[in-house]
């Protein structure tokens, strides 16, 4: 669950640009979206696509969205339940 | 277009290939550049735009939102009634980006964020976002005439009253991708000097890009740098004589003798071809008024008129030709000036400027 952790928060870091940060910045419970990194909803789109392509998952429905990505720690939560079976 | 009332131009903002960002003078030494192409001297954005809207700006977006900001900061002026932007090419970079990912991920799994910025207002609605201004806003894609259109709406809206204030610019990046496809069409050179392009006459130019932003108003102030007399556009012409002859009668429409005319800056650009028209100029005028040139200094790129305007609002402003090579075109008062420049031979554009 830590290199989980620690992997999404590298890809999170690539995928909005979020330059001025370091995966060590941003805690495992940190809220991502205004109050805590500041995160829009243009940047919860590119989070569903950074699902899909890193870890081939899909959000089933858009109303688990604001519960999915509310962490990193429930991001990486989310996908270990679902992760694909290989 | 003959204006009515007077238009002042009140501040300016810019970022170019030369160091000429947040400066109000002291433009002595030109960058130098070897290549094919000059490209921005970029400031440090991060003091200037807030970093959490840095992250999703392009670099023409950067580039765009800090000379426009820094207009607004050297005016009295808190919000304009307007933003007016041209730009030919657009936000390359994210086009690129957008496309790119389209391709690479055979058309599924788009990321929005370049798909949404690649859209060529994305440099106006991010001024306007940061200015909070609720305004006119348009942006005009015409080519060789974008930025000249993009004026032209701000002269027609202080014109007719509908704005006292609009902030206009002209903004075109070159990158990579866009400059080597660009050079397929052989309108550049290689391994080209740019201060010495302009007296190694040849094929082709040099690729350039750049921001420049204006605050024009409608109200007399005694901040105000320059006035815009007048603009005028020329769109194909048979004949380069054609175009010697529409510029002599533009001046005599304005009841002006070349004489009368302090400078008269071109965009002559160092190939052969395209400048035939600017010698026929020089040639018929010669004796009667003296010259001063800008692409060496910003490459050639559509809405590089913008920064010919930049230069000429500059030598009004400071009295002295910014960044000149020639000793020759530094004497004498600068009152009246007249630009004229053409992309790519079909799109001609003439603006007249004087001290308010």
């Amino acid at each position: 669950m830590d290199k989980l952790m620690h992997d999404l928060k590298v890809q999170i870091i690539a995928q909005l640009n979020l330059q001025d940060l370091t995966p060590e910045d941003i805690g495992d419970d940190q809220p991502l979206f205004v109050e805590g990194l500041g995160l829009d909803s243009i940047d919860a789109l590119e989070l569903i696509v950074l699902l899909q392509q890193q870890y081939k998952i899909k959000l089933s429905s858009a109303e688990e969205g604001p519960k999915v990505f509310r962490s990193v720690k429930t991001i990486a939560e989310y996908i270990t339940e679902h992760k694909p079976k290989v | 277009m003959m204006m009515e009332n007077k238009v002042y131009i009140c501040s300016t903002g810019i970022i170019s290939p030369q160091a000429n960002f947040g400066k109000k003078e002291d433009f002595a030494l030109a960058s130098e550049y070897t290549g094919s192409s000059l490209h921005c001297i970029e400031p440090d954005y991060k003091s200037i735009l807030d970093p959490k809207l840095i992250r999703r700006m392009s670099r023409i977006i950067r580039m765009g939102a800090a000379a426009a900001l820094e207009c607004m900061v050297h005016s009295e002026v808190q919000q304009p009634d307007g933003i007016i932007t041209g730009t030919a090419y657009g936000c390359v970079e994210d086009t690129v980006s957008f496309l790119t990912k389209m391709v690479e991920n055979k058309e599924e799994l788009l990321t929005p964020t370049a798909f949404i910025q690649s859209t060529h207002n994305t440099v106006g609605s991010q001024i306007a976002l940061l200015l909070k201004c609720h305004q006119y806003n348009n942006t005009f894609v015409q080519r060789g005439f974008s930025f000249e259109h993009a004026l032209m709406d701000a002269l027609l809206l202080l014109n007719e009253n509908e704005a006292k204030t609009i902030l206009v610019g002209g903004i075109d990046e070159l990158n990579e991708t866009s400059e080597a496809i660009l050079k397929r069409f052989g309108l550049y050179r290689t391994n080209q000097n740019n201060l010495q392009l302009l007296t190694t006459s040849g094929k082709g130019s040099m690729a350039g890009e750049g921001a420049s932003f204006f605050l024009l108003s409608s109200e007399s102030s005694s901040g105000n740098i320059a006035c815009l007399d007048d603009l005028k556009m020329l769109f194909d012409p048979n004949e380069e004589t054609d175009v010697v002859q529409w510029i002599h009668y533009c001046l005599s429409e304005n009841n002006l003798t070349w004489e009368q005319i302090d400078l008269v800056i071109t965009g002559r650009n160092g190939n052969q071809q395209g400048d035939l028209i600017y010698d026929k100029l020089e040639f018929s005028i010669a004796k009667k008024t003296r010259f001063a040139y800008f692409k060496h200094l910003c490459g050639e790129y559509p809405t590089a008129s913008s920064f010919g305007m930049w230069m000429a609002v500059s030598s009004i402003r400071e009295n002295k030709i910014p960044f000149t090579v020639t000793s020759k075109t530094q004497s004498g008062t600068i009152r009246k000036v007249l630009l004229y420049n053409h992309d790519q031979n079909g799109h001609h554009s003439l603006m007249l400027f004087s001290a308010c």
